[in-house]
């Protein structure tokens, strides 16, 4: 029973850093129609700002708000210089938009995972930063540390749904996602929405990059190659584009992974994730747990 | 030369072979076919791993520090011959991954994760595979008889890959260069419209996905015969990228292109790249960089690679008596032999090459009372909006019926369920007097039941001669078996389609642009290359959505004629049209939908008079 308890904590840890990510994931999805493949090298080389400042001497906390800035410019930069343009194109020549979109980032997480591990190296590296107290509930056992980011990641689930219910701009994040043109043609300035969908969702691409490395312990630049099929597997499970169904994707995949590890040999702990990925992607491709956002 | 350099120039010559081959199951898939296997590496590696344990020693003979299953110890070619069978079987079972329902772009992550968790599994699962260690001391072919370490056995392993290479390379293109070959690049241009067609994707799409996976476990199993080891750290899911970059730089669609490109990517690059020092791990970082900035920047400046995909000029047959600059000269074009009778019906009757256009209706039809197709109370729901509630309708033979109705009536829905390119929620579709509501599009095409599409839906990338063959249904080449059996097995077929093609281009008076991309047409013109496209599949039953839109008012008229003129001839066609002068001349009689039900049906004489109908439609 403590096992399952002390794996139930863990799990929660992990669905709270997958959350982050993953409505980032589908946010961009669903505004640009691009599965951006790119997007673990992105977290972790905004994780990796944070290190640097870290080593300069700044508190972790405050290089992970540094994070988000530079994964929210990393992300209007890749898509304004990169996607963007391929996608307009391809929608002038009418050819296989979705292929050469999903090649591309391919391609650009190549270019940033390995661009990144030739600057910092090979090496696994860690954030010099205190743990906190370990707090203990039942057999529950977590540390501040840990606690702090399943409250931060609440708090940016309730913003995240907040903008999208009750502000004008996650309105229009929600027309444009809906219907471009349509949006267009309702006098939204959809081009202008777009961008800061992608500032919004490198911010939190940034945060999760940080968050995940922080609960990682240690890290290098390939280490979100295996949590990019997590991601995937959260965002799938919920439907593509359904920012509330990533969190549920989330929450599932992350305790699934988790808990599954305390029994079986934790090496094998993402072929739940990966399971789950290929099921949905069989049976429904349009997500199981989505409701229509 | 020294013996070290030697033995370099041998190394270059199989590792050549060996990416050539997979580059070329990597073309056919993807250049071709448009399966974006982001697994492929993993074929490779089946492949390799079957013959590396089917040519080892048991575990205790060889050492017994290696752990593995199998080591039987077999002859060559064996292993060779089964790692391909192997790299084909292991590749069949992701059919459900790029079959039909998924959009390729998911497929492809799907398949891209596939990658990332076997190479995962393999090595932290030791007691299969020997796990991250890997197998070593693999031995060569023939080890037994001759001495793999002479000089004049690498020669003749050298010679042995590229000769393989060669003769994969005849394979691939005699795949391609067929009508299945045509099929496929038809399914690559656009899939639903090849399903409409008659083109069974999902079979379409595993045969590839096998093909690929074949030659994928071939030139695994020649790599490892020579370097005689096969550990995870060999084919990482990024290995693939290098192979895709192979293909789109060299030119995907055309397997020079991909020869090409295996020589200069993993060949080339790698070589080139490999003697370049640095502090350990920067080089390899770099060519990693390198190869996603290949990627993207071929796909911007040169998408179509270094050697494009080459047009395939089957010909117009005799020139045009003048070239066509614009398409309202059409049917009034001097060449052709009805041009003094062109909208009169009987002028379209019989055809040059002395086979009507039209198919009977399979027999079946005429207990129904004449009636071809039947809709019964069908309904579609999308999400909580009903497209189309309960519409039930029924076609005449012989009739040209049209569809009308305000947008979002549900006219292309009905259409579409009609075709099968959409489920229905509910209700039956009925033709011929055989209810096909549960039959996938592409066999109600064969049935003679063939639509066309309401946006512009030719095959992009294929010349307006090649897009009108690409629907013929029946030839012998349009098969993986018939394509192998080779032009002879298929010529006669091809031609007579040809004769059928050239006719049809003949009478729509598009005999100047046989030969051009049908992506490179004016927007009338595709409409009349879809219209004929749809006409070559022999239907008996036509369902063409808006066919004029877009086009000239001289030319709807005269497409109009055309289309009364095949009615004449047997064959029965349900149109939907929003030009009401279109509707008053041609069709008779007309269904009005509103609100996805049908609001009325009639002459349009009659409709006018009703004044429902009138309020829904007519006047706004």
């Amino acid at each position: 029973m403590s096992l399952f308890l002390a794996s139930f904590g863990f799990g929660l840890v992990t669905a709270a850093v997958l959350a982050i990510a993953a409505v980032g994931f589908t946010m961009q999805f669903a505004v640009t129609d691009v599965l951006n493949l790119a997007y673990g090298a992105v977290m972790i080389a905004s994780a990796f700002v944070a290190y640097a400042l870290n080593q300069a001497g700044v508190d972790v906390w405050i290089g992970l708000l540094a994070a988000a800035v530079a994964g929210a410019a990393g992300s209007v930069l890749l898509n304004q210089g990169i996607y963007t343009p391929f996608q307009r194109r391809a929608s002038a020549s009418g050819i296989r938009a979705p292929i050469t979109m999903v090649i591309v980032s391919l391609g650009m997480m190549l270019i940033i995972e390995f661009g990144l591990q030739a600057i910092v190296g090979g090496t696994n590296v860690s954030y010099t930063m205190s743990q906190g107290p370990t707090v203990k509930a039942d057999g529950l056992v977590l540390t501040t540390v840990q606690l702090v980011i399943i409250g931060l990641s609440v708090v940016i689930m309730a913003g995240v749904h907040v903008l999208l219910r009750y502000t004008k701009l996650g309105k229009a994040m929600r027309a444009t996602a809906a219907n471009r043109s349509l949006a267009r043609n309702c006098g939204i300035r959809t081009a202008r929405i777009v961008t800061l969908t992608w500032a919004l969702t490198g911010a939190l691409c940034g945060i999760a990059g940080t968050v995940f490395a922080i609960n990682n312990g240690s890290f290098g630049a390939t280490s979100t190659d295996l949590f990019l099929v997590v991601i995937l597997a959260a965002v799938f499970l919920g439907g593509p584009g359904q920012a509330y169904g990533a969190m549920a994707g989330a929450l599932v995949i992350g305790l699934a992974t988790e808990i599954s590890a305390a029994y079986i040999n934790p090496s094998y702990k993402y072929v739940i994730a990966f399971a789950v990925l290929l099921i949905v992607m069989a049976v429904r491709p349009g997500g199981v747990l989505g409701a229509t956002a | 030369m020294t013996s070290a350099q030697l033995f370099y120039v041998i190394n270059l010559l199989i590792y050549a072979g060996v990416d050539i081959v997979a580059c070329l199951g990597l073309s056919q898939q993807f250049g071709v076919a448009g399966v974006t296997n982001f697994a492929f590496i993993i074929f490779q590696a089946a492949g390799a791993y079957t013959a590396a344990i089917l040519s080892l020693p048991s575990q205790a003979a060889n050492g017994g520090f290696q752990s593995y299953i199998g080591g039987w110890n077999l002859p060559w070619p064996v292993p060779w011959i089964a790692a391909a069978i192997v790299g084909g079987l292991v590749a069949l079972p992701f059919t459900f991954l790029v079959g039909r329902r998924l959009r390729g772009d998911f497929a492809a992550v799907g398949l891209l994760v596939t990658a990332v968790m076997a190479n995962l599994l393999v090595t932290d699962y030791r007691p299969l595979l020997n796990g991250a260690a890997g197998l070593s001391l693999v031995p060569a072919p023939l080890q037994g008889e001759y001495n793999p370490l002479s000089q004049s056995y690498q020669w003749v392993y050298a010679a042995v890959a590229l000769v393989l290479a060669a003769a994969v390379f005849w394979l691939v293109q005699r795949v391609t260069e067929s009508p299945y070959g045509r099929s496929l690049r038809a399914m690559r241009d656009n899939d639903l419209v090849a399903d409409s067609l008659g083109k069974n994707l999902v079979s379409m799409r595993a045969a590839m996905l096998v093909l690929g996976g074949a030659l994928a476990g071939l030139s695994g199993a020649i790599l490892v015969g020579f370097i005689n080891l096969w550990a995870p750290s060999a084919w990482g899911y990024a290995e693939t990228i290098v192979l895709f970059a192979a293909v789109i730089i060299g030119g995907a669609g055309n397997h020079r292109g991909a020869v090409l490109g295996a020589i200069l990517v993993p060949v080339g690059f790698e070589e080139a790249t490999r003697y370049i020092s640095g502090p350990p791990g920067l080089v390899d970082d770099l060519q990693w960089v390198a190869i996603g900035l290949l990627i993207v920047i071929f796909l911007w400046f040169r998408p179509q690679g270094v050697l494009p995909e080459r047009r395939r000029l089957i010909g117009a047959g005799p020139p045009p008596v003048k070239p066509l600059d614009m398409p309202n000269d059409l049917v009034m074009m001097p060449g052709s032999p009805r041009a003094a009778d062109a909208t009169s019906h009987d002028g379209l009757a019989g055809s040059a090459a002395g086979r009507p256009i039209t198919r009977s209706v399979p027999s079946g039809a005429q207990p129904d009372g004449g009636v071809v197709l039947r809709a019964v109370d069908v309904t579609r729901d999308f999400g909580g909006v009903h497209a189309v509630a309960g519409v039930s309708i029924e076609v005449r033979r012989g009739t040209l019926t049209g569809l009308i109705g305000p947008n979002g009536a549900g006219k292309s829905t009905l259409l579409a369920m009609l075709a099968g390119t959409l489920p229905v929620t509910s209700g039956q579709v009925i033709y011929a007097g055989a209810d096909v509501t549960g039959v996938p599009a592409y066999r109600r095409a064969r049935l003679g039941l063939v639509r066309t599409f309401q946006l512009a839906s030719e095959f992009k990338r294929l010349t307006v001669m090649e897009n009108l063959l690409s629907a013929v249904p029946v030839n012998r080449g349009d098969s993986l078996a018939g394509a192998l059996r080779g032009r002879r097995y298929w010529r006669r077929d091809e031609e007579a389609a040809i004769a059928r093609a050239r006719d049809l281009l003949d009478r729509f008076g598009l005999s100047g642009y046989a030969d051009t991309y049908a992506g490179d047409l004016s927007g009338g013109q595709r409409r009349l290359t879809e219209i004929m496209r749809a006409l070559m599949a022999e239907p008996a039953m036509l369902l063409l959505d808006e066919p004029m839109a877009g086009v000239h008012p001289r030319l709807a008229r005269q497409i109009g004629a055309q289309l009364l003129g095949l009615c004449a001839e047997g064959m029965t066609i349900l149109m939907v049209e929003h030009e009401l002068a279109i509707m008053d001349e041609f069709c008779d009689p007309v269904i009005v939908m509103a609100e996805g039900a049908v609001l009325a049906s009639g002459t349009m004489a009659s409709l006018r008079s009703r004044a429902e109908v009138v309020e829904a439609y007519l006047v706004g």
